[in-house]
């Protein structure tokens, strides 16, 4: 499901840890990691038996439960962020943009919103964890559909053809496709682009995205590289939905 | 002060009030002291004179039976009887004259008041004493049972004051229950003036109030004046006590009050009187101020519950389950065995559908209630049409996927400032109810235009249309038209949502349709984003 060149995980199998109280959750996102192949899944039932986990264990990716019964998911999220970079995804019922975005300026790498299917989630697994474990000396190329970015080379191939882009649409480019398949935060992306100086005129960035829009999506009306995350932010797809009916 | 006999404390009390009065300027003169107190106790003077006399002819008949130092003795009963009837001024009175009786008559020399025998006279004056001090005993004893009578009575008043008071349940029922109790103590004409108008409501109808009284009233209620006041009014020769009445934080309005223009002493006691009474009113107005607050807070704790409830636990608790069935279906989907298998596909499909549509319902009561809150907080931001309209198209895919969807986006749109959810929320709202309400396999277009200063995002399908009749009922919560409630299933929250969330982005949605059978066009019209100046940043390279 990933494309193959990007580079492969840099471990045989990752070790997931899986902090959630409800057990039917944990069951299923078990039994889905186990099909796809390449984790383990340890589980946790409480916050506390988490935290105890994610110091012993070292897992490779943390998935956590927002609504815990002994502590709130997002103390968790802070307390394993104060001492470990390990990329955490956070499971939520509530759909809350600004929820969202606390979660994600917190440290969380992505969301997923529940009910939510096992593809979803094993897709922001991934891609989590090619962030985590991407260094720099490897191959920094990105690809993303018919998009292939060399963050290196500062080079954009579209469908094999090399495309101009304008300073700011690849400074654009490049922050989402070194977080590939991950939501960037409008806050993240206005700072990343314009260094701090026109910060939270996200009027600015609508219009940059609109023009990148035009220049790499196959139909810029119904764009499928760059997602836009309602409130939230931008997301550069590493692989396709379905296309809505059409 | 400290007489042993209490009439001269009371005439030292009296003459201290007289002095303590300045404030009340405005009171005419007073009559001197011994004319008026002559006027009230004339009467008794006059009987207690009159059973002195009796007592003399009574002794003078039985003179001879009698032995002469018996005579004082008998003086005594005059004494008792005004002291006990009439007070102590009687009592005195007929102390006095009964010595000077028994002088007269019955020590010797007869006939004279002179008195030769030192033993007369020192009888005389223990008779003297003896009186004075029995009489004073003898009206205390009356004075105490009067004032115990008295109290008895204003107790009684009180008693049903509070009871009154405890009942009140509005502040015109307070009103009232003052004007009876002061009219029932007092005898006087109440008036109130509502705070909330210039109508004054003269509660004793025959009470006339005076202009000058209504003027102060009316500058007390414009809190320009102090917040009590008495006014004399010279053509009834009364004094009216005006004061406010008010609970802790709201003036209810402004009471006034004859008191009459007796003495200052029955007037410092009625103006006590007065203002106890509506000392208890006050309490009893911020009793109800109290009430009315906490019933409200009660609506709202109860509406503020039922949300809180929804919000946390309930939509997590329904929303849990969903999310194993649907996880579980997922993870049955990407088994090869199933995906192999066309009819174990169909069925976990069916049980991801079903899931979503449960999902899509418990999000719709979600927003219903917040919409019901009045809890719709947009958090508006630049936001890109295309974004919105495909995220709803998007969101709403299952729903549509019978229908031929049809988009078509105007070039050059521009930005709107909106909460990009709120209005992704509306216009799934409307798309649902466009593929509800029309046949399978029929278009629906989703059209965004920009129209002089707004963004128009319409969405039109060839479904079963709105009738003028239908029209004027939309947007009423849970509105289901008759023609399609056995037919089609729905809550009728998902228009009322929609237009509550367009309303709170400053927007407006428009319902159009060529009548029964002739399709619907529903349209979001939503200002457009003033741009900035320096919008070329977006795409400038610098």
């Amino acid at each position: 499901m990933i494309n193959r060149r990007v580079r492969p995980m840099s471990k045989p199998t990752n070790l997931v840890l899986l902090i959630d109280d409800e057990p039917k959750i944990r069951r299923f996102v078990r039994a889905g990691f186990e099909l796809h192949g390449g984790f383990t899944v340890q589980e946790a039932e409480s916050a506390g038996e988490g935290l105890k986990a994610a110091t012993f264990n070292a897992p490779d990716l943390i998935i956590l439960d927002l609504a815990l019964p002994d502590r709130r998911g997002s103390e968790v999220l802070e307390l394993v962020r104060s001492w470990s970079n390990v990329p955490i995804i956070v499971l939520s019922v509530e759909a809350n943009e600004e929820e969202k975005v606390r979660l994600l300026e917190a440290g969380a790498d992505d969301y997923v919103v529940k009910p939510f299917g096992i593809a979803e989630l094993i897709a922001r697994s991934h891609a989590a964890l090619r962030r985590y474990f991407k260094s720099p000396n490897e191959n920094p190329v990105v690809v993303a559909g018919p998009l292939s970015i060399d963050l290196v080379g500062r080079t954009v191939l579209l469908n094999d053809n090399q495309i101009k882009l304008t300073r700011k649409q690849y400074r654009l480019l490049h922050v989402l496709a070194t977080h590939v398949g991950l939501v960037v935060t409008h806050d993240q992306l206005l700072e990343e682009i314009w260094s701090g100086s026109v910060r939270k005129n996200i009027q600015y960035l609508r219009i940059l995205v609109r023009d990148l829009r035009q220049i790499i999506e196959a139909d810029p009306n119904h764009p499928r590289l760059i997602i836009t995350e309602s409130g939230v932010g931008y997301r550069l797809q590493s692989r396709f939905e379905d296309a809505p009916a059409n | 002060m400290a007489s042993p006999f209490p009439v001269f404390q009371k005439f030292a009390k009296a003459s201290t009030a007289f002095i303590g009065t300045g404030g009340y300027a405005a009171l005419p003169s007073e009559e001197l002291p011994l004319h008026r107190f002559l006027l009230a106790n004339a009467l008794s003077v006059t009987l207690s004179l009159l059973c002195v006399a009796l007592a003399t002819i009574g002794l003078l008949a039985i003179d001879r039976f009698l032995p002469a130092n018996l005579t004082p003795i008998v003086y005594l009963i005059p004494v008792i009887i005004a002291a006990t009837r009439w007070g102590t001024w009687p009592a005195i009175i007929a102390a006095i004259t009964g010595a000077a009786a028994a002088d007269f008559f019955f020590f010797p020399p007869y006939y004279s008041f002179r008195l030769d025998d030192p033993q007369a006279i020192v009888e005389l004056l223990v008779f003297l004493l003896v009186a004075l001090v029995g009489g004073d005993l003898a009206s205390r004893v009356r004075h105490e049972t009067e004032t115990l009578r008295r109290r008895e009575k204003e107790i009684q008043y009180l008693y049903e004051f509070s009871r009154r008071l405890a009942a009140c349940f509005t502040v015109s029922d307070l009103i009232s229950a003052i004007q009876d109790y002061l009219s029932g103590t007092l005898g006087r004409h109440t008036a109130f003036f509502l705070s909330a108008s210039d109508r004054s409501f003269p509660l004793s109808p025959t009470a006339a109030i005076p202009e000058r009284v209504k003027e102060s009233a009316a500058s007390m209620m414009r809190k320009i004046g102090p917040r009590a006041s008495t006014v004399w009014d010279d053509p009834t020769r009364s004094l009216w006590l005006l004061r406010e009445v008010a609970s802790e934080n709201t003036t209810h309005g402004v009471i006034a009050v004859n008191i009459g223009g007796d003495s200052r002493i029955v007037i410092d006691t009625r103006t006590r009187r007065v203002e106890a009474i509506l000392a208890e009113a006050s309490l009893t107005l911020q009793r109800l101020d109290i009430g009315g607050a906490m019933e409200e807070a009660a609506l709202l704790l109860k509406d503020q519950l039922l949300r809180d409830a929804f919000h946390g636990n309930l939509s997590h608790e329904l929303r849990s389950p969903l999310a194993a069935i649907r996880g579980s279906a997922s993870v049955l989907e990407s088994m090869a065995s199933i995906r192999n298998e066309d009819r174990a596909h169909s069925l976990v499909e069916a049980i991801t559908d079903e899931v979503e549509r449960l999902d899509g319902f418990i999000g719709n009561l979600l927003n219903a209630t917040r919409v019901s809150a009045s809890d719709v907080r947009p958090h508006l931001e630049c936001a890109d049409p295309r974004d919105i309209v495909n995220a709803s198209i998007r969101r709403r895919a299952r729903q549509l996927a019978a229908h031929n969807v049809n988009i078509r986006f105007d070039d050059d749109l521009p930005m709107i400032n909106v909460d990009s959810a709120l209005v992704e929320e509306a216009c799934g709202q409307l798309l649902e109810n466009a593929a509800k309400y029309s046949p399978s396999g029929s278009t629906i277009s989703v059209n965004t235009r920009a129209v002089q200063g707004h963004v128009i995002l319409s969405i039109s399908d060839q479904g079963v249309g709105i009738t003028p009749d239908e029209q004027q009922q939309l947007g009423r919560r849970s509105f289901r038209s008759q023609r399609h409630q056995a037919t089609i299933p729905g809550s009728g929250l998902g228009f009322w949502i929609a237009s509550t969330f367009i309303k709170a982005n400053e927007g407006s949605i428009e319902i159009v349709s060529g009548g029964k059978g002739q399709g619907t066009t529903s349209s979001i019209v939503l200002p457009e984003a003033r741009i900035e100046d320096d919008q070329s940043a977006g795409s400038a390279d610098e």
